[in-house]
């Protein structure tokens, strides 16, 4: 498959995955590892300070993956910005997934505290992959100010929904100069393969995977179903049409005329 | 006796138990400093620096670590 290229750095893979959800740290390395993604996110929260063996991402072998703090939890551009500097503070690198969401129950991004974060994130030198709705102009406007990916979201967060928003989507991915990773929502292998098969450059996928009977059986079914579907983009798709096209020939019947 | 606001609660410390760095800190509270992300009086601290950064009754300070998320 062709690389992805995200600020300059190649990526064999085309699917991220999410840490979140998953029912202990042996199955969420072991589906990490069966997805075939390099780009794995993590949420920054406080220590808890009575429990010692919090750690849960110490299964996580960080010189393979590339770990993409994210900045779930805020709900202004200020506190992302905030957690985005610890987050660099605690890996040394300066990629962030730009996350700002002041609403619990949709969980749906604040386009103007992102486009305000993401403007100050990029002036810090961080690499920013904003998490947005599904908006072309607010992509265009982010791109602008220099973010290294956009990240529409296909359906809610989590709400295993598939790609409803597919049609801003394709404007999106249609108008982009800067990879188009589609995140959230993403429930089957055939939302991610749909997401590939219309030009998106790569896909998240968390909740899925996580909460899947099988984690690591589901994790691969995803890496598969987005080779499928990039594999489809670059065949180029035939058109539809409304009527029957016949496949078999249309001469040499076995009747007379 | 010192008092430090840690994680947004504050914790009594017996003026012989007061630690006197962040690394202290993080021993007394048996938090593994490697993993760790601190902030004093919202300033963020290197780790490397950790040791070297003196607290005191009074200061605020947060300890944040990666979780999973997505």
């Amino acid at each position: 498959m062709d690389k992805l290229i995200i600020a300059g750095r190649e990526f064999s893979s085309r699917l991220l995955v999410g840490t979140g959800k998953f029912s202990s740290s042996f199955v969420m390395a072991q589906a990490i590892e069966a997805s075939g993604a390099e780009i794995v996110t993590v949420a920054l929260r406080r220590v808890d300070i009575t429990n010692e063996n919090d750690d849960m991402l110490a299964a996580i072998d960080r010189k393979k993956y590339l770990l993409l703090p994210n900045t779930s939890g805020a709900r202004t551009a200020d506190e992302a910005v905030r957690l985005a500097r610890l987050a660099r503070a605690a890996t040394g690198i300066n990629w962030v997934k730009l996350e700002v969401t002041p609403d619990p129950y949709y969980l749906l991004p604040d386009p103007v505290e992102t486009l305000k974060a993401a403007e100050l994130l990029v002036k810090e030198d961080f690499v920013v992959l904003p998490y947005i709705n599904a908006d072309p102009i607010l992509s265009k406007r982010l791109q602008d100010v220099g973010t290294a990916t956009v990240m529409p979201l296909g359906s809610p967060i989590g709400s295993n929904r598939g790609l409803k928003t597919r049609a801003a989507i394709e404007i999106i991915i249609e108008q982009a100069n800067v990879p188009v990773i589609v995140d959230a929502g993403l429930g089957l292998p055939s939302h991610a393969a749909e997401a590939m098969e219309i030009g998106a450059d790569a896909v998240l996928v968390n909740t899925a995977i996580a909460t899947a009977a099988d984690p690591v059986k589901m994790a691969e079914s995803f890496k598969l179903a987005v080779q499928a579907g990039r594999t489809a983009f670059l065949a180029g798709a035939a058109g539809e049409t409304k009527h029957a096209s016949a496949s078999s020939p249309l001469t040499g019947f076995l009747r007379d005329q | 006796m010192g008092v430090l606001k840690i994680n947004g609660k504050e914790k009594p410390f017996a003026d012989d138990k007061m630690p006197a760095t962040i690394a202290d800190l993080l021993s007394t509270l048996g938090v593994d400093s490697a993993t760790v992300v601190a902030e004093l009086d919202g300033k963020i601290i290197e780790r490397d620096k950790f040791g070297k950064t003196p607290i005191c009754s009074g200061q605020s300070i947060e300890l944040v670590r990666f979780v999973p998320g997505g």
